[in-house]
């Protein structure tokens, strides 16, 4: 070709290929019924026992169901199970099923959880959330390798009635069984699919109010259409979910206001300011907690109460969370967060408020730290302070930073580092401050209060305190079938750990949304699955 | 010729051979494993885990056995998606980031010799300056800037364009745009400068002397030649839409190998790290290989080993 027309072809290619695509775009996605949510990640698995990330949760949980599902205010809903039962003594739990369907149109039946379970632990799965089952009979001897898959404590009497033992009680075992790893498993189909398993969206069946379609197991989009074998399809009121995975914040923001997206996670300061006061803002609480733990192996100055204390009290949570961070994140009100659990109508929080661990007054901060440097015989503390190099722990740092060298000898050196390696050096120990955040895992307290017992491999600080660990054992143990008494050893065990100060309470992470008005009946959970569009519905 | 081309692919494999040892050892020394729970896993588990990634042999093992299986394109599996071999990820993303590369390849440089030829035919008129403005705003505005401008007019002001997302030709427009200013602003530059020498040779004059109409002399003689020397920032313009395309699909939400680069570093999947990286530089040494071979050949004054008997 003579390079004449080939200018002249490129030429006439390029204006029309332009036109032709400006055209194209006019006509609008008309609107459909189904919604078009955001994810910020890819979907890794739909292998229940694999599943560990937010993203798999929030697909898994609404294409999939346990015995029972999560509902508002730290309730349990029925799931495939009807109702259930609890003995006596707290141990046996016996489930009733209803008579359900795979999306295949087979049965769900009792087997189909035994077998699920027992995949979840068996170590040849190596699932990473095996540790879920350590209540349930054999299951910690079966991930050591120690006992059979089949000695596990879960037994199907017949087809619709399941049996679970577990070798102590678990007042708290409601709310696991809403969670992946409890989600029933069809061998047959387990067997058939075998090493592709999960990996995309054929090879995988369902059994909840939706079934995934459109994931090639490393695409950016996929969709949760309306399961018409789903026991309660008759309430699904939506088509579908799709799933559009964006990355970038801004380009999120322009398609949900061009209409594309009808649901994004807001990020930063900028993004949560633009939407604070509309009505399509929607700031839902996450447990989540991030606090500072002081190494008290390392630096001895930090075993005085007085030190902890004055810099505690040298952060003001209000002004941080509005001004600095201003991304929905609420001022710490304690070690547990608020909204997680509740007793007669009462928030956790409310309970075992210690207004003096999470206060802010710099003079009374000035007085302790004195007090605390004289008493450790010191005249100046030159210490580091550890965080992720995220915009957020930026933030966080200089923050603390700036009220903190406010205390006269005290001398902050920020470090901020990516999420792997702050974690591995908070676990060897190689820090003096850091922070840390803890999502819990269930609606129960004691998914925060078991991290700072002397012996848990999360507490980083190393605080130790005999009193504490002995309201934990008390509320896992000898009062785990008493809810009242239980409910006291955990609320004593917060309240000693903030008079004690054993780490220091930030703030709490929420997750800000814009949600186009048109989109109805979303249910957002702190913890576990988060999200659930069973009784979701569009206008 | 053969000689040349055996030397060349054998500096090939030794490259592709330096940047995964280097790698691998590099990767070695982060942080981070498969494990997610680590401090919750027994013993046993954790072992399991890291015998699934063969994680639980000597590091010179692992060495060999990465090597061993990446000649075979094996390049393990995800530590991200769990079950999903690195293989099928990289294979199953290729396709829009190449066709994305192409695009703005094929426009950038053609539009780029469009508009360097303007320039240097109308030297030193506003045509010649608009051009002049037009590459040097190319060069200087960075893909990832002009991505989200265009994103944020032509996408959400004037709903010219899709946002983001891949479905179909229109969505591969802004992207291309972004990508193609650059190579655009080069080659324009580079066009312009090699032809205004061009124009003032001797050759041309003849060819003027005997009578051969203006557009005859430019098309035949003078963007020819001018030409030839473009072929040697092919090359460097290729790496250029590479490194750029790892932000501009993420701004754009394409399910390229780009953003699964930026997407595998963020969650310390270090296998999928690894196979990008051996695959991002296999294309590039590919592109460098591919413009030598063709500058030997369009220009024969110039073969690397053409010693003629």
């Amino acid at each position: 070709m003579k390079l004449s027309s080939v200018v002249k072809l490129s030429t006439v290619g390029l204006s029309s290929a332009l036109l032709l695509a400006a055209c194209g775009n006019s006509s609008q996605e008309s609107k459909s019924k189904t919604i078009q949510w955001q994810e910020s990640a890819n979907l890794p698995t739909l292998d229940v026992s694999k599943a560990t990330d937010h993203v798999s949760a929030e697909t898994l949980s609404n294409s999939n169901e346990g015995l029972l599902n999560s509902a508002k205010d730290s309730k349990v809903a029925p799931g495939v199970a009807e109702s259930y039962k609890v003995s006596k003594d707290g141990k046996t739990y016996t489930f009733n099923l209803r008579h359900s369907k795979w999306s295949d149109g087979k049965p769900v039946t009792a087997k189909d959880f035994v077998y699920g379970w027992q995949r979840s632990v068996a170590p040849k799965t190596a699932s990473q959330y095996s540790y879920l089952f350590d209540h349930v009979k054999n299951a910690t001897e079966i991930s050591q390798n120690k006992a059979p898959v089949s000695s596990l404590g879960v037994k199907a009497d017949g087809d619709y009635k399941l049996v679970v033992t577990l070798s102590k009680p678990q007042s708290y075992f409601k709310y696991l069984v809403t969670m992946t790893p409890f989600f029933p498993q069809s061998e047959s189909a387990v067997k058939k699919f075998g090493s592709a398993y999960g990996t995309n969206s054929s090879s995988m069946i369902y059994n909840g109010p939706f079934k995934v379609t459109g994931w090639t197991g490393t695409n950016d989009s996929w969709t949760l259409t309306r399961n018409k074998e789903y026991w309660n399809n008759k309430a699904t009121k939506i088509d579908g979910v799709k799933f559009n995975v964006q990355k970038t914040p801004s380009t999120a923001l322009n398609e949900y206001q061009s209409g594309k997206l009808d649901a994004i996670k807001l990020v930063g300061a900028q993004q949560v300011g633009q939407y604070k006061n509309s009505k399509e803002f929607h700031n839902e609480k996450t447990a989540s907690t991030f606090y500072l733990e002081l190494n008290q192996k390392k630096d001895p100055a930090f075993r005085n109460v007085n030190i902890r204390k004055a810099l505690s009290l040298a952060i003001n949570r209000q002004q941080f969370t509005k001004n600095t961070l201003g991304d929905g994140s609420l001022p710490a009100v304690g070690y547990v967060s608020p909204g997680l659990a509740s007793l007669k109508g009462k928030d956790f929080t409310n309970d075992a408020y210690v207004k003096s661990g999470v206060d802010y007054n710099m003079a009374e901060a000035k007085k302790l730290w004195a007090k605390g440097l004289k008493e450790v015989g010191k005249k100046n503390l030159n210490v580091s302070l550890l965080s992720d190099d995220t915009a957020a722990g930026k933030n966080t740092t200089e923050y603390l930073q700036t009220q903190f060298e406010q205390l006269p000898g005290l001398k902050v050196t920020n470090q901020n580092l990516p999420f792997k390696s702050r974690l591995s050096r908070s676990q060897n120990g190689q820090f003096d401050m850091v922070v840390s955040a803890w999502n819990g895992d269930f609606p129960d307290p004691i998914t925060f209060l078991t991290l700072f017992t002397s012996d848990n491999s999360y507490n980083n600080g190393k605080w130790k305190n005999a009193e504490y660990d002995k309201l934990v054992q008390n509320a896992e143990g000898q009062d785990a079938n008493n809810t009242d008494k239980r409910w006291n050893d955990m609320v004593q065990a917060e309240k000693t750990l903030m008079n004690d100060q054993g780490i220091i309470p930030i703030y709490h992470q929420a997750q800000p949304y814009a949600i186009n008005s048109r989109v109805q009946g979303v249910q957002f959970y702190p913890t576990g699955s988060g999200l659930d569009f069973r009784n979701a519905s569009v206008k | 010729m053969v000689k040349y081309l055996a030397k060349r692919i054998f500096y090939l494999a030794l490259t592709l051979f330096i940047v995964t040892t280097i790698t691998f050892f590099l990767m070695k020394l982060m942080p981070g494993t498969p494990l997610t729970n680590q401090a919750k896993l027994s013993p046993t588990e954790q072992q399991l885990i890291l015998q699934q990634y063969g994680l639980d042999k000597p590091v010179w093992q692992q060495y060999l056995s990465y090597l061993a299986n990446a000649v075979h394109g094996n390049f393990g599996t995800s530590f991200q998606f769990s079950d999903q071999p690195v293989s099928y990820l990289i294979s199953s993303r290729i396709g829009p980031s190449l066709l994305l590369g192409l695009q703005a390849m094929l426009i950038g440089v053609l539009l780029g010799i469009v508009l360097g030829a303007l320039g240097a035919i109308k030297k030193n008129t506003w045509v010649d300056t608009s051009t002049t403005i037009i590459s040097i705003l190319g060069i200087s505005i960075p893909s990832f800037v002009l991505a989200i401008l265009l994103q944020y007019f032509f996408g959400l002001k004037l709903r010219a364009f899709p946002i983001a997302g891949w479905s179909g030709f229109a969505y591969t427009i802004m992207p291309t745009i972004a990508l193609a200013v650059m190579p655009l602003a080069e080659s324009a530059r580079f066009v312009r400068t090699e032809m205004v020498d061009v124009l003032n040779s001797d050759y041309i004059e003849l060819a003027r002397a005997k009578g051969l109409g203006k557009l005859g002399i430019i098309y035949h003689h003078a963007l020819r030649n001018s030409l030839i020397p473009l072929i040697t920032i092919i090359g460097p313009l290729a790496v250029n839409i590479m490194t750029g395309s790892l932000v501009v699909e993420n701004i754009f939400a394409i399910p390229g190998i780009g953003e699964q680069f930026v997407n595998s570093i963020t969650t310390n999947d270090y296998p999928t790290i690894m196979g990008l990286t051996i695959v991002y530089c296999f294309m590039l040494c590919v592109v460098l290989l591919i413009t030598d071979i063709v500058y030997g050949l369009v220009d024969p004054r110039i073969r690397i080993t053409g010693k003629r008997d």
